[in-house]
C-alpha cells in the first residue's frame, strides 16, 4: 500500500489515472500540466510535489519531488495543507468546493479549468481508488 | 463547510417604493429593449424620489454578447454613478451585473470575474435588481452569463460580489409579462429547483427554498396563464422564482441546465425554454442516483399534475402551461440539429452543471440525452 506524498503514490496515481476511461472522456480537449503541491503541516513535515503532464485526456508523464525547482513548469498548481489533501482522498471534501472555501488553492487560469470540472472531479474519484496509507 | 449567500430582498406590492429610502444620488437604471417601449423604467425613476439624478441604458439586447454590453461603459463612466439598478429578465440584471463590475474595476477583465479571486468591488457604487420577470433567479444569484459571440458558447461567470446588494421583487412589475415569457421564465424556475435539490451540493438551506418555490410555482402558474393580470397569482410566482434562484446559487445548477445552454449556445431559443425541453429527460437519467428525494419532489405536485414518478408530474404540468414537449416541437430543423450534435455534446461537457448532477455523465450519456430530447423517445 503506497504512502501519500511519495513517488510510489505518484505512479500508482498515473497508472490509475492512464485506466480511468471516465478522465479519458472527460479531459479528451485538456492539454497542460498540473502540479498538486501537498503543503506541510502537523501530520506531514516537508512540502511536496506532483507533476502531472495531461494531454488530450492521459497522463504522458510525472514527476516526483520534495523540491519545487526540480519540476518541469506547470500551468496548474492545485495546492493545500496535507490533512486536507487526506480528506480530499477520502472524498470528505469536494474538489470545487474545496477551493470555494479556502481549504485549497488554484494557481491558472481559472476560467480555463472551469470548462473541466468533469475531469477535475475524476482525478480526485481516481486518487480515492489508490489504496493509500496516509 | 458551506455558505448561504442571498442580497437583501424587499418583496410584494409596491415594493418598489423602497427605493426613495435608500440615499441614492446617481443611478444608472439598465433595462432591455422590449420594457423600454412600457412605462416600467419611467416608474423606477419615479420612485427613486425627487433630486435622485439617473441614467437610462435601456437597449440590452436578449442575451447580449460582451461587445454590446461594453459598448455602454463610457456613458456610464461620464455618468459615476453610486447605484447600479437592473430592471429586466435575466439578460438585463446580468448585463448589469458585468457593467457594475467594469464600473468598478476598469482594470480587470471579465474572466477575472471567478469565485477564487478577490474583486474588491463596492468602491465606488452598489448593485440593486428589480426582476420584470419571474424565472431566471438571477436578482438572487451571484452568477451571470455571458453569451460569447465568436465561439457561440456561453460562459458562467461567478463571483459573490456580483451578488446584487438588494432584489425588489414587485408583482406590478411582472402583470404584463407576456405569455409566451410567463410560461418560459416559470419553467426556467421549476429546472432550478428540481436541479438545486438533486444537486450534489445541495444542503438544507438549499432545500427549504427549492420546496418552497415548487409549491407556490406549481400552485399558481397555470392561474397565472389563466389570469395574467391577477397580482395575487403573479406574486407567488415571483416570489417562487425567486427562492428558486436562492436555491441553486447555493447550491448548484445541474445537467439540465449544461444542456440547456449548449443548445441555446448553437440555436435561438429561449432559455426558460430550452429548460424544459430537458428537465424531464434529465430527470428520468437521474432518477436512480436521486431516488428519493425526487420522490420526496414529486409529492410537493398538486394532485391535478402528480402522476407517477417526477419526470411524468413535469410533464404534465409543462404542457399543462403550453410548452413543447421536444425539440422537434420547438421548431428546430432536424438535420441542422443533428449536424451540430458533436459540438452539442462538448459544450455541455465543459458545463460546470456536470459536476454537480446527481449522476456522472459519460460524453455517450449526454449525445444520448440530446437525442432522445429532440425525439421525445
Ligand atoms: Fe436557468
Amino acid at each position: 500500500m503506497p504512502k501519500f506524498a511519495t513517488e510510489e503514490w505518484g505512479k500508482e496515481y498515473v497508472e490509475k489515472l492512464n485506466s480511468n476511461s471516465n478522465y479519458e472522456d472527460a479531459g479528451k480537449n485538456w492539454e497542460g500540466a498540473i502540479t498538486f503541491v501537498i503543503q506541510k503541516d502537523e501530520s506531514f513535515n516537508k512540502d511536496a510535489y506532483l507533476y502531472l503532464d495531461l494531454y488530450h485526456g492521459k497522463c504522458r508523464d510525472t514527476k516526483f519531488s520534495f523540491t519545487e525547482s526540480e519540476l518541469p513548469h506547470s500551468e496548474f498548481k492545485y495546492i493545500g495543507p496535507y490533512a486536507n489533501w487526506r480528506r480530499l482522498i477520502n472524498k470528505e471534501i469536494d474538489p470545487i468546493q474545496g477551493l470555494l472555501t479556502g481549504k485549497f488553492k488554484l494557481q491558472g487560469s481559472m476560467i480555463k479549468i472551469m470548462r473541466f470540472t468533469k475531469a477535475a472531479k475524476e482525478m480526485v474519484s481516481t486518487a480515492a481508488t489508490v489504496d493509500t496509507q496516509f | 463547510m458551506w455558505y448561504f449567500r442571498s442580497p437583501e430582498i424587499v418583496f410584494g406590492e409596491d415594493s418598489l417604493s423602497f427605493l426613495s429610502l435608500l440615499s441614492i444620488k446617481r443611478a444608472t437604471i439598465i433595462t432591455d429593449r422590449n420594457l423600454l417601449k412600457t412605462d416600467i423604467p419611467e416608474r423606477v425613476r419615479r420612485a427613486l424620489g425627487e433630486g435622485v439624478e439617473s441614467l437610462i441604458v435601456g437597449d440590452v439586447s436578449e442575451e447580449p454578447p460582451l461587445s454590446e454590453m461594453t459598448a455602454h461603459l463610457g456613458r456610464i463612466n461620464e455618468f459615476s454613478p453610486d447605484w447600479f439598478i437592473a430592471v429586466g429578465g435575466g439578460s438585463a440584471i446580468d448585463t448589469t451585473k458585468i457593467l457594475f463590475f467594469l464600473y468598478e474595476r476598469p482594470d480587470l477583465t471579465v474572466y477575472d470575474v471567478t469565485p477564487l479571486v478577490q474583486l474588491g468591488l463596492r468602491k465606488k457604487s452598489r448593485l440593486i435588481a428589480i426582476p420584470s420577470t419571474s424565472g431566471t433567479g438571477s436578482e438572487c444569484t451571484w452568477a451571470a452569463v455571458l453569451s460569447e459571440e465568436n465561439e457561440k458558447r456561453k460562459h458562467e461567470l461567478a463571483s459573490r460580489e456580483i451578488l446584487p446588494d438588494y432584489a425588489i421583487l414587485d408583482p406590478a412589475l411582472v402583470l404584463s409579462l407576456p405569455l409566451e415569457q410567463t410560461r418560459n421564465t416559470a419553467t426556467d424556475a421549476i429546472g432550478h429547483a428540481v436541479e438545486a435539490y438533486g444537486s450534489t451540493w445541495h444542503n438544507p438551506f438549499s432545500d427549504a427554498m427549492a420546496e418552497k418555490a415548487l409549491e407556490l410555482i406549481l400552485g399558481n402558474i397555470e392561474s397565472v396563464i389563466k389570469d395574467m393580470k391577477n397580482p395575487a397569482f403573479r406574486n407567488q410566482v415571483h416570489i417562487g422564482a425567486s427562492m428558486a434562484g436562492l436555491a441553486f446559487s447555493n447550491s448548484q445548477i445541474g445537467l439540465v441546465h449544461a444542456l440547456a445552454h449548449s443548445l441555446g449556445a448553437r440555436f435561438k431559443l429561449p432559455h426558460g425554454k430550452t429548460v424544459g425541453l430537458f428537465l424531464p429527460c434529465v430527470v428520468d437519467y437521474n432518477y436512480d442516483s436521486c431516488t428519493e428525494r425526487y420522490d420526496k419532489l414529486n409529492r410537493l405536485f398538486p394532485d391535478k399534475y402528480r402522476v407517477g414518478r417526477l419526470s411524468d408530474s413535469i410533464r404534465t404540468i409543462l404542457k399543462a402551461i403550453g410548452q413543447a414537449q421536444t425539440i422537434k416541437e420547438a421548431g428546430i430543423d432536424e438535420k441542422e440539429y443533428f449536424s451540430n450534435l458533436d459540438a452539442l455534446v462538448t459544450l455541455a461537457g465543459e458545463s460546470t452543471g456536470m459536476v454537480t448532477n446527481p449522476k456522472d455523465s459519460s460524453s455517450a450519456d449526454l449525445r444520448n440525452l440530446f437525442i432522445k430530447a429532440y425525439r421525445g423517445t
